[in-house]
């Protein structure tokens, strides 16, 4: 995993996150998706699909339940990127 | 080996790589067997299993892109389930010894389920996790099923065993836990497969996410063969041409007995999409329906809701839903716009409303109670808003301009069922009256396993089942009005309030009694969960983070945001037996809140 790729993947998450977020928060990778974001889950699964789309990878439903924070999906994503 | 084993446990990433169809080499089974069709009437499962084996109908499995993934004709299942079945009696358990399996969408969990038949075990599905950062909470959830099961063995795929080896630790009774490829490695004993009886338990469903209080019903092999006969026969009236599609959880009532064995028991075949991918992308369903000409497709209302919301116009075109003639709706309350707004929408790719099948089931009946008649189509009533709030009656209305509530109609019982409907003291009601609704039938569990006292709330004398639901009776027909006050369902799922209740009482500064849970209604359907907690903190700081802590921890179980509300003690009101009534935890929050839902409270009342 190279840095540039967790980097650009921390952007764009923060980007879309704190769009769909219900406050108006500054995202940071420390921020807790589910407790400082209040994201519904229709808006979680548009988020893994765009994810998904942009990507073009696979999200395992077994890896979600490890995510809390931002870092967490960041290098998730980042990590099924480069093995893939 | 099955070849179905060796596929599915490879990296996800690998599975889920772009593959054109034509370079696979698998086929998906047919529709049209080779075998005479047979509607159940058989009476064990492993037995209508010896049956379809005979023919060349199964299931077929498909991955997030919609590309068949690996096939499980009824034959295959029959063989892998019965060499798995005389790995398992290597074991040498006490016939009737229960089996965990994580049910993933996928072919060994069939396989194992079967198995366990076979070898004269009672197997269970337990849950995926499907919530972000539920790990922990998730790991809970299985060890309570697990002691509450005193399950014997437990067996998941690779992608979930690290959290059933974490449930495992320290679990008494638990001799073996490992995949089924660690399974199949053990040497087959040579035994007899020794055919069930009809009394004998077929299987457990566990229907909480209770860590401390999980309630596993028990379904013996004749309920489970009553039960799939009705729904076959005078429920779905499938014939020889009809195929299913799902993308429902193997691990509820719904997805396991009504798109698992009922096809199986009447040898048709079945495509199965992942539930997540169908939750990412649920036009993956209907490409599915459409492509294998499927007829028979059962939905929660959520599902059709998203559906609805998420598969964009531009993806109508190459939709031809024309084929699907049962369109079966259960496991929530049934809300008539969002049967509107799926037709409206998918009408223009062939949909047909007179598809719909509206049904109400639970899994303490096996699966289903009522079902309404076979395409006909949805039908709803519209009945007078202040009589039912008044009198608790429903009366049709009769004058424009009045306000009103619709509800839809489930339909009548399975032969041999019946359903009445009582009042708060036991009290038989008539028809047209609002009240509790009751089971009778030999699909009716025969309990909560290892649980006298829940079952005894459930069972009531006569072996009449309090399903916890509210309805009425009219023309013979069913109709629910809302769930008890102890049941909350968000965005399809059941979630029990004490099951919420529990997890805020774990905090340290919670004391037990002192949190009530409930839902509360927004005009247009949504439930939201309200937290009412009766909390000393005096500093700012402090509240804020148990608000913040509570909402992580309900969201990291059951996946849903939920509203925390902090009073001061002896806030919420108690019963004479000093037990919080939930009901009135709810009036008094909306009170506060001045919300104005006196509509949809109406039909939900009474604490459990």
């Amino acid at each position: 995993m190279t840095d540039s790729n967790y980097d650009e993947i921390l952007q764009l998450l923060r980007d879309r996150l704190s769009s769909i977020a219900s406050s108006e928060i500054v995202i940071t990778p420390e921020t807790n998706i589910i407790s400082e974001l209040s994201i519904d889950s229709i808006k979680l699964l548009n988020l893994i699909m765009e994810i998904e789309d942009t990507f073009d990878i696979s999200i395992p439903i077994n890896a979600l339940a490890d995510v809390q924070t931002v870092h967490d999906l960041a290098s998730l994503i980042s990590r099924i990127k480069s093995n893939h | 080996m099955s070849s179905t084993i060796t596929k599915l446990n490879a990296p996800l990433t690998q599975a889920f790589d772009f593959q054109p169809s034509s370079e696979l080499k698998t086929t998906p089974t047919p529709t049209r067997n080779t075998l005479a069709q047979r509607l159940a009437g058989f009476d064990t499962l492993t037995n209508a299993l010896e049956y379809a084996a005979q023919g060349i109908t199964g299931y077929n499995f498909y991955n997030a892109k919609g590309h068949l993934q690996s096939v499980l004709p009824y034959k295959l299942l029959r063989n892998n389930a019965r060499s798995f079945a005389r790995r398992l009696a290597g074991f040498n358990l006490a016939r009737g010894s229960r089996i965990a399996i994580i049910a993933d969408t996928s072919p060994e969990f069939i396989e194992l389920f079967f198995a366990c038949r076979y070898a004269g075990l009672v197997p269970f599905a337990m849950p995926v996790p499907v919530n972000l950062g539920s790990h922990g909470i998730y790991v809970q959830q299985l060890k309570g099923m697990l002691e509450s099961s005193q399950a014997s063995l437990a067996i998941a795929n690779l992608d979930y065993i690290n959290f059933l080896e974490e449930a495992s630790n320290k679990t008494t009774n638990l001799q073996w836990v490992g995949t089924p490829a660690q399974l199949w490695e053990l040497p087959e004993k040579e035994v007899t497969l020794r055919p069930n009886t009809t009394d004998e338990v077929a299987y457990l469903q566990f229907t909480s996410g209770s860590t401390r209080m999980p309630r596993g019903v028990v379904i013996t092999e004749h309920a489970l063969m009553c039960n799939l006969e009705g729904i076959v026969r005078n429920g779905l009236e499938i014939k020889p041409e009809d195929r299913s599609a799902s993308w429902l959880p193997f691990y509820h009532d719904m997805g396991l007995v009504g798109l698992v064995l009922a096809p199986m028991v009447t040898q048709i075949s079945v495509d199965y999409l992942a539930t997540r991918d169908f939750a990412i992308r649920p036009l993956q369903w209907l490409r599915l329906i459409s492509r294998n000409r499927c007829t028979v497709a059962f939905s929660q209302p959520f599902g059709l809701k998203l559906c609805t919301m998420r598969v964009r116009e531009s993806d109508l075109r190459d939709l031809d839903l024309s084929c699907w003639r049962a369109a079966g709706i259960g496991a929530e309350m049934i809300r008539p716009e969002t049967l509107r707004n799926f037709a409206e929408k998918f009408s223009s790719a062939g949909f047909s409303d007179s598809a719909f099948l509206p049904c109400y089931g639970l899994a303490e009946s096996t699966l289903a109670v009522t079902f309404s008649k076979i395409g006909n189509g949805f039908h709803s009533i519209q009945v007078d808003s202040k009589t039912l709030i008044d009198k608790r009656m429903a009366t049709k209305l009769r004058a424009e301009g009045r306000k009103y509530n619709e509800f839809v109609n489930c339909g009548r019982p399975l032969p041999g069922h019946t359903v009445k409907i009582v009042d708060e003291t036991g009290q038989q009601l008539g028809e047209n009256m609002v009240g509790s609704v009751l089971v009778h039938g030999a699909s009716v569990m025969t309990g909560y396993y290892n649980n006298p006292e829940e079952t005894k709330k459930a069972l009531m004398p006569n072996n009449w089942l309090d399903t916890g639901d509210i309805g009425f009776l009219y023309d013979g027909d069913l109709y629910i009005t809302g769930r008890r006050t102890d049941v909350i369902i968000v965005n399809g799922r059941n979630i029990r309030a004490q099951d919420i209740e529990e997890l805020a009482e774990q905090q340290p500064e919670i004391r037990s009694r002192e949190a009530s849970a409930f839902g509360i209604n927004d005009t247009d359907g949504t439930t939201t969960i309200v937290l009412v907690i009766e909390c000393r903190l005096t500093s700012t700081a402090e509240r804020h983070s148990l608000i913040k802590r509570l909402q992580q921890l309900v969201y990291m179980a059951f996946g849903v945001n939920c509203i925390v509300e902090l009073v001061p003690p002896h806030t919420l009101p108690r019963t004479s037996s000093g037990k919080l009534s939930r009901f009135a935890a709810r009036q008094g929050y909306i009170q506060r809140t001045n919300l104005d839902e006196q509509l949809l409270s109406v039909a939900e009342s009474g604490d459990r």
